[in-house]
């Protein structure tokens, strides 16, 4: 499935106003605001309990904003229920992977491409997959809790292209793997944005972030401290003090 | 007019120490009960209050374990019936009932300590399906086991209840405001003390209960305990009145839902919720007894409808809209008449 | 000393049996797996579908003797349907909503649509004792020294094909996996898309189909009342419990399992003995392995 790269010229693809959120009467996000240009890759830093997955649940759909505004491709999506979000072409690669333990990896995948839309391209869907993630192929009859961790976060990346998204959100893909298999990782993520799907991932580690993505966000206690492309966060003198080396 | 209301407010309010609020209230309360037969109360009302106190001290004790404790427990009938059969066997051999019926109440809260520790560790429904098995099993037992050994009664293969002439309806009625003013000081006692704090701890997350040192175990098993032996007090009372018990009724799972119905209608965590839920369900139980069959038919569409529309259950409703806009308007009202009233009759 | 050939009847008939219990517990199996939600109305539900059953093989209903008599399997057109709307129904307008209110909502309206059955029951067919009768329900198989009932053979089978038909829904089509995952990962099926509260309705839905293929079944074994819903509810508990979640197979095994306990039960006891046989070992496998025989 090639996909032509959006022109910018309609403004972003997901905007993000001044929302707050709440988990029941706990107050995680802050007026917080963010944008993602089509065919971006940006990034949100922070550390643990920044807010961070909270956020990507927003936009996600599986919680709603008390106050604020979240827009994807010019619609209003504050209120929208999960599913119909991944329908819009917004899907989510959890925390902690999310697989289906008890499935096959082939299952897994075909899971993906539950909705309508994509269920109609699910066979190119899944010759892009099997050509991101070789590996998934040879062990497509395996049950999924039996893959390595770093395969399974490639079956949880393969199982979002499955969904044929417009805009793919990741939630700290590299927790718990070794410094190789996230490298690789992160060359399929430059891949896929290849096709045109715009990218939002979360992260804590700083400079692999800065590394990766065009832009970035960086998250504190549920607010947005700064912002900016990846070259002029990496000059911060914040951004050098309190984040490098860690 | 005011200072009536207010001075009305006060004595609302007024403690014993270690009771917590609505103690005075409720001696008063008790007091007047107690009376009542002596001054000439029609005899239906007897009937009448006796369900009441019954339904009251069940809804009490579920509300405690359901409400208070994060446990749901589904084994009333288990403690009741068991209490019920220990008073019965015992009138064959001799025990005078007044006793017989606080065995029963120790044999049910043995009972309890005892089927507590196996089930302790399951989690939410599987330890509610494990208390409903209890009294399904005790059922089968009474069904075998035959202490007494005189001829059976009835199809049911129950005992009559030897002695329970003796006591009219007056003395039973009694023990019943007996039994659920005991309930009552249990659950004001438990919610003003630490027990109660910590119980509401875990009712509220197991885990961080825990974790704050609170001793998960000893609490529900404390309560758990409790539960059972004024159920089991109230279980004796009962069958003192009916005069006859048998395996298949002794066990019935009918108690079980009147208490939940009490305890939900009236509002599960709210004190003074299952004292509303109990008039409530006293008052639909004699209502709806000329229509055999409609009363539990109306009780569980009643659960369902209050569970889904009024989920904090009648006092709880109403203490939401204490704080509202309407309260306070209705508030200013009432003043206003009443000053009016003043105004004209020159109080 | 036992004659060991005289054991044949009971190990026959007990796995026989199995297949009845397991057909009661695959819905409440299936319902727990996915929504993690004990129904305790599932005993109260199966027997409505066999009295719905008794209603269209007999006419009977309050006073009324209608012209109706459909043979009880031939019925399962007309009751599984229903049985699925109701469910589809139950689930969609008051089980979801009771999911979101607190955690002990579900099962307090389960309990009072328990009531609501028993009682509905009650009045339109009396306490009386009923049981479905058709021409058949008395034919007996004789192989050697066993004598086996022909409507235990069905159940058996019935259990068989429904396992059958299940798993393969399950792991197949969309829905079922849609399904399968919910039940394997809450979070993980709303980011694909998966519309979980309509998930529940067509699991519950489903469910309920099958407790309708158990019902009649049940009728044409034994006898019931309005008020056995408890009984099954507690042997499909066990099935649940004994089989493990999760697995359709399992609750096959718990199924025969349970249906042995019963036989043996009744063998070497007497009727009451078997019943508090049966709900002894629900509490001790409860009390020492909660996750099932086979369970994950």
């Amino acid at each position: 499935m090639e996909k032509c790269a959006q022109e910018i010229s309609q403004g972003p693809l997901l905007k993000v106003s001044s929302i707050d959120v709440f988990h029941g009467t706990f107050q995680a996000l802050w007026d917080v605001s963010l944008e993602v240009k089509a065919g971006e890759i940006v990034g949100l830093i922070g550390a643990n309990n920044s807010g961070k997955s909270t956020l990507l649940d927003a936009i996600s759909g599986l919680l709603h904003p008390a106050r604020g505004k979240i827009e994807f491709e010019g619609q209003d999506i504050s209120a929208v229920e999960s599913f119909r979000i991944v329908e819009l072409g917004i899907t989510q690669v959890p925390e902690g992977r999310g697989i289906f333990p008890d499935m096959t990896v082939l299952d897994n995948l075909i899971l993906g491409s539950y909705t309508r839309r994509a269920r109609s391209r699910r066979r190119e869907n899944l010759e892009n997959v099997y050509q991101h993630f070789p590996i998934l192929e040879t062990r497509k009859k395996q049950t999924a809790k039996t893959l390595s961790g770093g395969e399974q976060q490639m079956l949880v990346l393969g199982r979002g292209l499955m969904a044929d998204p417009k805009l793919m959100l990741l939630d700290e893909m590299s927790l718990g793997l070794a410094p190789i298999v996230i490298t690789s990782l992160y060359k399929a993520l430059q891949e896929i944005r290849q096709r045109g799907i715009t990218i939002l991932f979360v992260e804590q580690n700083v400079r692999r972030s800065l590394q990766e993505a065009d832009r970035a966000y960086i998250l504190e206690v549920g607010r947005v401290t700064l912002s900016g492309t990846a070259g002029e966060l990496r000059e911060e003198e914040q951004v050098k003090k309190a984040y490098f080396g860690v | 007019m005011k200072s009536i209301i207010s001075g009305l407010e006060r004595f609302m309010k007024l403690t014993i120490p270690g009771l917590g609020r609505w103690s005075i209230p409720l001696v008063v309360a008790i007091v007047v009960l107690a009376v009542l037969p002596q001054v000439g109360m029609p005899r239906a009302w007897i009937t009448y209050l006796f369900q009441f106190f019954m339904i009251l001290t069940v809804a009490n004790m579920w509300s405690l374990h359901a409400g208070r404790s994060g446990m749901i427990t589904l084994c009333l009938a288990a403690f009741i019936g068991l209490a019920g059969y220990t008073m019965t066997i015992g009138s064959y051999f001799g025990i005078p009932i007044p006793l017989g019926i606080v065995l029963g109440a120790i044999v049910a809260a043995v009972f309890a300590f005892l089927v507590f520790f196996p089930v302790y560790r399951l989690k939410g429904v599987y330890f509610a399906i494990a208390t409903l098995v209890l009294p399904q099993i005790l059922q089968y037992v009474f069904l075998i086991w035959d202490p007494v050994g005189i001829p059976r009664i009835g199809g049911g293969a129950g005992y009559a209840v030897r002695g329970a002439m003796l006591f009219s309806r007056v003395d039973v009625y009694w023990m019943a405001l007996a039994v659920a003013a005991l309930s009552m000081i249990v659950i004001l006692v438990v919610s003003n003390s630490k027990l109660g704090l910590g119980l509401g701890a875990i009712r509220d997350n197991d885990n961080a209960a825990a974790s704050s040192g609170v001793d998960v175990f000893r609490l529900k098993l404390y309560s758990f305990i409790i539960g059972a032996f004024i159920v089991g007090l109230a279980g004796g009372v009962l069958y003192l009145r009916s005069k006859y018990i048998q395996p298949i009724g002794a066990f019935n799972i009918t108690w079980q839902m009147t208490a939940i119905l009490a305890a939900v209608i009236g509002g599960l965590r709210i004190q003074g919720g299952p004292i509303v839920g109990a008039i409530i369900v006293t008052i639909l139980y004699f209502w709806l007894q000329g229509y055999p069959g409609y009363s539990m038919l109306a009780q569980g569409m009643i659960l369902v409808v209050i569970m889904l529309a009024i989920p904090q259950g009648i006092v709880g409703a109403i203490g939401r809209i204490r704080g509202t806009r309407v309260h306070r308007a209705t508030l200013q009202l009432a003043t206003g008449i009443a000053g009016r009233i003043k105004g004209k009759g020159n109080m | 000393m036992i004659d060991i050939s005289s054991l044949a009847g009971p190990l026959v008939n007990g796995i026989l049996w199995g297949g009845l219990f397991a057909l009661i517990g695959m819905g409440m199996s299936l319902v727990f797996g996915v929504m993690n939600l004990i129904n305790v109305a599932h005993g109260d539900l199966v027997i409505l579908a066999t009295y719905f059953a008794f209603f269209l093989s007999t006419g009977l209903v309050l006073r009324y003797s209608l012209p109706l008599d459909l043979d009880p399997i031939l019925s399962l057109v007309i009751i599984v349907p229903v049985m699925f709307g109701l469910g589809f129904a139950i689930q969609k307008f008051l089980l979801n909503r009771a999911l979101t209110v607190s955690a002990e909502a579900p099962l307090i309206i389960a309990f009072g649509i328990s009531l609501i059955i028993q009682n509905i029951a009650l009045k339109l067919w009396s306490p009386m004792s009923r049981s479905l009768m058709p021409p058949y329900a008395l034919d007996v198989f004789v192989i050697g020294p066993l004598r086996i009932r022909l409507v235990y053979l069905i159940a058996f089978v019935a259990a068989l094909i429904m396992v059958f038909l299940l798993r393969e829904f399950l792991r197949r089509t969309y829905l079922g996996r849609a399904i399968s995952a919910t039940a394997q990962n809450k979070k993980a099926s709303h980011l694909m898309g998966i519309n979980t509260g309509r998930v529940y309705s067509f699991a519950f839905a489903i469910a309920m189909a099958v407790a309708a293929v158990a019902g009649v079944c049940l009728g044409l074994i034994f006898s019931f009342t309005p008020d056995k819903g408890i009984q099954f509810l507690i042997i499909a508990f066990g099935v649940v419990i004994i089989g493990g979640l999760g697995s359709m197979v399992g609750t096959l095994l718990g199924g025969i399992i349970m249906g042995l306990v019963m036989t043996f039960g009744g063998f070497f006891l007497n009727l009451h003995w078997q019943m508090l046989l049966v709900y002894l070992v629900v509490i001790v496998v409860l009390a020492v392995r909660p996750q099932g025989i086979f369970g994950r």
